[in-house]
């Protein structure tokens, strides 16, 4: 048993650390949580330069076709910095749903693209409240003349604005509540979308309505009344990526967090010296430590082709509290500047919060947990 | 990353599970929750010695198996599972034969290695006084040399076993120059407990079990050639002793009988017709319990594969012993909230479900939290060696 990087891994981390410190630095994410795009598309080119849109797509879609391990470790570093971007729709969301289940026809269309940059995907899988599960789905797909009629609404889809195509899960009809995934035209008649002023931005996340959209048979996503079973299986992947988001979150939190005490003078020594201060650190630190473990095990055993329900569930239950509770402790041992605009802890705290809600807080993962053991 | 078992791996947690399986079948010896503090069979460690699943992480050259650190964990967690009896020789596998491995002598070693394999002596540690808890710097208790022997003056307490031990493991006293820097003023002195001049009292604890002791020294002579490592290095040594004492799994495994408890009755008692645990906040409750303790289990094998690389997991050790007692904790009292007016029954009463264990792993918890170094002393060394913090 070992829990080593390898090398590769290594350098792969070494260089995304670099890269986001330099390309994507506070001041930007300041920048995109209010822009109207709400991410940068001069960095989306040079991350698709890197081959970091096509990491996990095959090499006959112009991708790199690597172990889920290596892009686990780059969710890692997007998320110690904090960076918006549509990154985990197009990649995961949108890369694995195709890769997995689509035709080639609808392969070809998009994979490449996405490994160029030159394709944002984004998926609308919950429903009007925003709540998970095969039954919140709040699209409704009807026959007509040979093609489909989707109507319906959905809470909350990232990046709606920008992207080419929307993966709309939709049921079959009002009675047959089996879901069929539909690949959406971004831009097709009847679909708005409408931005949601979120804690974490102003125009990343959409509230979106489908009126009579019409789509043609071809754009199934694999077998109709399979849909379903197909976010059921990406399932760990997403929440697996979230984990290590937090998981560098929370380490840039520690790391921000000690430098300030460190640095911060008060009853003459360094706010560090004071052992309550120490130990409010060291709680953070466990969260942190443990946490790690906890996603890179999640992700090492999607990459190993294990069942990995159970290990992601744990992971997203444990790593989203534990980033939302390291912001909570940074923020008291921090003081007032961590409350204000200019210090960078809010974009943290803020990510932590969307982070945990996103996909289904710790305990809508913990009924998998709980499943498994026959509870 | 490989986060499999190898093979053998696999083949020797299969057969330490069908051992103790068929050890339990027999009924000959007692199975119990939180056996590492509570009971003491000679016999049944020396079943395991046999198997040679004592000392399987010493090198060969001792008498072990030249096994990994990750060998012993295997080991320990179905032991400690089965709430097998394993009192006995547990100090002598976990840290003394480790500790006597790293700076005893060559008379310690032929003394006393054999002997732990095959589980014929049992040890104390003899560390902690009335006025040196926390503060272990503060020790009093005094080895000044007289010819060939060191003359033991003071007391030492909550020594666990310290009335069934053969040895124990003290840390002495042995500069009284004011001068001398506390950390270079004592000695690690390996002690038999029937020496003269010993007296030992025993301390009921507030569970009413007599597990821990005072031990008394009134002019006891013992030789020099028991002296463990150097003179004056006994505080140092000790500190790499006890990551051995904390970078295992027994703190997050010792109440693993009253978690399966807990499950089994939540499964299997109905209210209103459903059983508790499709209740919404029972269930989410067990499955958050269940998350803490895979948690803590990946950590504890995280912070084994370190000592197998060689690492002395200082701040790593401590981390994962901290969150294995305070989830033991946090397990015994939400096992009595679940359980009802049932989790007040200790063991021995008529209507006690689950021989009274969960009721009792409460009482046992305010312990679990101290013993070993309290959490906040383990907070300290994290702070101080796991954190970059200006400590000053």
């Amino acid at each position: 048993m070992n829990f080593n990087f390898s090398k590769d891994q290594i350098i792969l981390r070494k260089s995304a650390r670099e890269f986001i410190k330099k390309e994507v630095p506070a001041s930007l994410v300041r920048e995109l949580i209010v822009d109207e795009k709400g991410y940068s598309s001069k960095v989306w080119k040079k991350m698709a330069e890197l081959g970091w849109l096509g990491i996990a797509i095959d090499e006959e879609f112009g991708g790199i076709g690597a172990d889920f391990m290596d892009l686990a470790i780059l969710f890692e570093e997007l998320g110690r910095g904090a960076v918006p971007s549509p990154f985990f729709s197009t990649v995961l969301m949108g890369g694995f749903l195709l890769q997995n289940h689509a035709s080639e026809e609808l392969k070809n269309r998009y994979l490449p693209k996405i490994v160029e940059g030159e394709s944002i995907i984004t998926a609308a899988i919950s429903g009007e409240k925003g709540f998970y599960g095969k039954n919140q789905v709040g699209i409704t797909a009807k026959k007509s003349n040979g093609n489909y009629l989707l109507n319906g609404s959905v809470l909350f889809v990232s990046y709606a604005n920008v992207s080419d195509m929307i993966i709309c899960a939709a049921k079959m009809d009002s009675v047959n509540t089996d879901i069929t995934l539909f690949a959406v035209d971004g831009k097709v008649k009847g679909l708005t979308a409408t931005p949601l002023k979120t804690i974490f931005g102003n125009y990343i996340d959409y509230s979106i309505t489908l009126d009579n959209v019409m789509v043609s048979p071809e754009m199934i996503i694999g077998e109709q009344c399979k849909g379903w079973d197909y976010i059921e299986k990406i399932w760990p992947l997403i929440i697996a990526a979230q984990s290590c988001e937090c998981v560098g979150g929370m380490q840039k939190v520690m790391d921000m967090t000690r430098d300030y005490l460190n640095g911060r003078i008060q009853f003459g020594k360094p706010l560090s010296a004071l052992q309550i201060v120490q130990h409010m650190c060291v709680d953070m630190f466990a969260k942190v430590e443990t946490s790690k473990l906890t996603a890179h095990s999640a992700a090492w055993s999607i990459s190993e082709g294990l069942d990995s329900e159970n290990e992601a569930a744990i992971a997203k239950s444990w790593c989203a509290e534990a980033y939302k509770d390291v912001t909570k402790i940074a923020h008291q041992v921090t003081g007032a500047i961590g409350f204000t605009e200019e210090y960078d802890l809010h974009l943290y705290t803020k990510s932590a919060k969307k982070l945990e809600l996103l996909f289904g807080d710790g305990a809508y993962q913990r009924k998998v947990v709980a499943d498994k053991l026959g509870l | 990353m490989d986060l499999r078992l190898t093979e053998a791996q696999s083949r020797l947690q299969k057969d330490i599970r069908a051992f103790l399986e068929s050890m339990k079948k027999k009924g000959e010896y007692p199975f119990t929750n939180d056996s590492l503090q509570l009971v003491f069979s000679p016999e049944f460690s020396q079943k395991l010695a046999e198997k040679g699943w004592i000392g399987i992480a010493w090198p060969k050259e001792f008498g072990g198996q030249g096994a990994g650190y990750l060998e012993r964990c295997i080991i320990l967690e179905e032991l400690l599972k089965s709430g097998a009896p394993v009192g006995y020789h547990y100090l002598a596998d976990r840290q003394v034969g480790p500790g006597i491995i790293h700076f005893g002598s060559d008379f310690l070693k032929n003394e006393f290695l054999q002997k732990m394999l095959n589980a014929q002596v049992s040890f104390c540690l003899l560390f902690s006084e009335p006025n040196a808890g926390s503060d272990l710097a503060a020790c009093e208790t005094s080895a000044v040399e007289e010819g060939d022997y060191f003359i033991l003056n003071g007391q030492k307490t909550w020594t666990s076993h310290g009335h069934s031990a053969d040895y124990g493991w003290g840390l002495m006293r042995t500069s009284f120059d004011s001068k001398t820097p506390k950390h270079n003023a004592f000695s690690e002195i390996l002690i038999n407990m029937k020496t003269p001049g010993i007296t030992i009292r025993p301390v009921i604890n507030m569970v009413g079990l007599h597990s821990f002791n005072e031990v008394f020294f009134d002019n006891v002579k013992i030789h020099q050639k028991y002296l463990i490592g150097k003179k004056g290095n006994g505080f140092r040594q000790i500190m790499t002793n006890l990551v051995y004492e904390r970078a295992t799994i027994d703190r997050l495994i010792q109440n693993y009988s009253a978690k399966e408890a807990l499950f089994e009755y939540a499964k299997t008692t109905e209210k209103d017709g459903v059983p508790l645990s499709k209740d919404p906040i029972i269930r989410d409750s067990l499955a958050k319990l269940e998350v803490e303790f895979q948690v803590g289990r990946k950590y504890i094998y995280y912070v084994t594969t370190l000592l197998d690389d060689g690492k002395i997991p200082d701040y790593e050790a401590a981390i994962g012993k901290n969150f294995c007692t305070l989830f033991e904790a946090k397990l015994s009292d939400l096992a009595t909230n679940i359980m009802g007016l049932h989790g007040l029954i200790m063991p021995d009463s008529p209507k006690a479900l689950f021989k009274g264990i969960v009721a009792e792993s409460y009482l046992m918890s305010p312990s679990y939290t101290l013993q070993g170094g309290s959490v906040e002393i383990l907070k300290n060394i994290i702070a101080k060696r796991g954190l970059k913090l200006s400590l000053k």
